[in-house]
């Protein structure tokens, strides 16, 4: 069988605070093979947030390996080797767009710190720019445009220098809910022309059945992986499918497995 | 609108200006109050033009020792900030000292560093440096500890190194409370510098209020202050259009 392009084994995430040490994650293993999408769904607090981004690098693990492309890519001290960090890009759960930085020049940040240059990596931006419509909005300030656009110039941010691996941390949680549904559907599309590996963060349950072919489903106090449920529903995927029965089969499924609480609904 | 707005900017102060020197004036000749004891606004505006050639040379010496001394305060201030932000042990080291340099009354050491290093250039711009960075400093440490952990975030997912991050995302997220503290650091230049030129020697404009002072020709004393003021303004003022045109971008 392929290696898988992400897998966690058995690992674990402690923060020691001040008065007590907080399991944020528990003994997580997964397997994500390349080009799918997956997504990890869980109630607030459950260490979603904590589980990307030590697959990101951003805060190292406590015990347990992840490895990428069948590297072991953590180290309990050590930082992340760049060139593991340059197969993913990061989206977050706000824009966090430099404000002093035009849109081109945020956008062109990765470029940047990954020392790559010439004009192949312009025409990419000039690509990505035009495709999520931001092209007249190159050189305006991010205080300046709109927070779909924002979130927009967010993703191609991350998509800028090439990563094989997508992260989103409830990357549209912030936005309205028609654009979040919309966005939804062209993140479905650039999925689908890239091939990207995709790991999708969300609370809310219908976005998980809707873009994802697998949904971990975590479950808090320590934070865990409950079940792992896969989707056998046809693509490409469309709005129009959330009425269907297999649809609302899934969707009523993972209810159960959360509770019977609508976390969409918690804000 | 918006022109209405900064016109009247312009024109409220400029007014407000007119107005109190206006009345100050009407109170010294209405009273007659005599000059040594406050001189009139016109006075001491004449004083400005006519004994200029005798105030030139402190006004140099006190520019001098100011610019100097806030300029050499700049990267020193800036400098430590960024060792003792990077690091929760330098952190806990010298923040206590950082404070002590900012509380403790600069007058009180000003007798014990004319003891080790005379009344010279350098010992004024000393005392300048050490009163001003402090502020550069606690400022700036300000702003570097409050970079929003997203922004950090980031630069980690990116494996930026030191420099970079620095450059391009911690600097300028700490833009503005840097320039609060320029701000206060060139007032606190002015006025160390003021002091120290009270205490030591007999040049620089302190030393010449304290003269003009003693031989009861208030006027002339109160042409140094106005002179005093006048740098200060022009400092406080260069560093405001610095901040307008760098820091130029909405949070
Ligand atoms: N730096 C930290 N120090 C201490 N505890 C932390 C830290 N980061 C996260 N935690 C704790 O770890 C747990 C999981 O947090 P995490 O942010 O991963 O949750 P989440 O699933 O992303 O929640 P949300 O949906 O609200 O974003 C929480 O209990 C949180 O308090
Ligand atoms: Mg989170």
């Amino acid at each position: 069988m392929k290696e898988p392009k992400i897998k966690f084994d058995h690992v674990t995430k402690i923060f020691e605070t001040r008065n007590q040490s907080i399991t944020a994650v528990k003994d997580y293993s997964m397997e994500i093979q390349e080009g799918e999408f997956v997504a990890i769904l869980g109630p607030s607090g459950c260490g979603k947030s904590t589980l990307i981004r030590m697959l990101d690098g951003i805060i190292p693990t406590t015990s347990g390996d992840i490895y990428i492309d069948g590297q072991k890519v953590n180290h309990e001290k050590k930082k992340m080797p760049q060139e593991v960090l340059r197969k993913m890009g990061f989206i977050f759960q706000q824009p966090n767009m430099l404000p002093w930085f035009t849109v081109r020049q945020n956008i062109s940040l990765p470029l940047q710190v990954f020392a790559l240059k010439g004009a192949k990596w312009e025409k990419q931006v000039d690509e990505l720019l035009e495709m999520v419509g931001l092209k007249e909005y190159a050189n305006a300030y991010p205080s300046e445009i709109s927070g779909g656009m924002l979130q927009r110039a967010g993703v191609i941010r991350a998509m800028v220098h090439d990563p094989e691996i997508l992260l989103m941390d409830e990357p549209f949680g912030a936005l309205d809910e028609l654009t979040r549904e919309q966005m939804n559907m062209e993140l479905l599309d650039i999925w689908s022309k890239t091939g990207k590996t995709i790991v999708f963060i969300t609370h809310n349950i219908e976005e998980a059945v809707l873009l994802s072919s697998r949904v971990y489903v975590m479950g808090t106090q320590p934070g865990r992986l409950v079940e792992t449920v896969d989707l056998n529903l046809p693509r490409p995927r469309q709005l129009s499918m959330i009425t269907q029965p297999e649809f609302i089969e899934y969707r009523q499924k993972l209810e159960r497995f959360i509770g019977k609480i609508d976390l969409s609904k918690i804000k | 609108m918006k022109k209405k707005s900064r016109i009247s900017s312009v024109a409220a102060p400029v007014v407000s200006f007119l107005l109190i020197f206006f009345i100050w004036e009407m109170a010294c000749v209405v009273n007659e109050i005599p000059a040594w004891f406050l001189p009139k606004p016109t006075e001491i505006f004449k004083s400005m033009v006519v004994d200029f050639p005798e105030f030139w040379p402190h006004i140099l010496v006190t520019l001098e020792v100011v610019l100097i001394g806030f300029l050499i305060a700049i990267p020193v201030g800036l400098t430590i900030a960024t060792l003792v932000t990077s690091s929760p042990l330098l952190n806990a080291a010298m923040s206590p000292y950082i404070t002590f340099l900012v509380t403790t009354p600069l007058i009180s050491l000003i007798p014990l560093l004319m003891l080790m290093m005379g009344y010279g250039l350098n010992m004024r711009i000393t005392t300048v440096v050490i009163q001003s960075f402090a502020v550069i400093n606690m400022n700036a440490c300000t702003g570097f500890n409050n970079v929003p952990v997203i922004r950090k975030e980031l630069m980690q997912s990116m494996g930026a190194s030191p420099v970079k991050t620095f450059v391009k995302m911690t600097l300028p997220s700490a833009a503005t409370d840097i320039f609060t503290g320029l701000r206060l650091a060139a007032i606190f230049a002015t006025t160390t510098c003021i002091s120290v030129e009270y205490s030591a020697g007999n040049t620089g404009l302190g030393s010449q209020i304290i003269k003009y002072s003693q031989y009861l020709k208030t006027t002339q004393s109160f042409a140094c202050i106005f002179y005093v003021t006048i740098i200060g303004l022009i400092m406080y003022s260069l560093i405001s259009i610095a901040q307008k045109k760098i820091v130029s971008w909405k949070e």
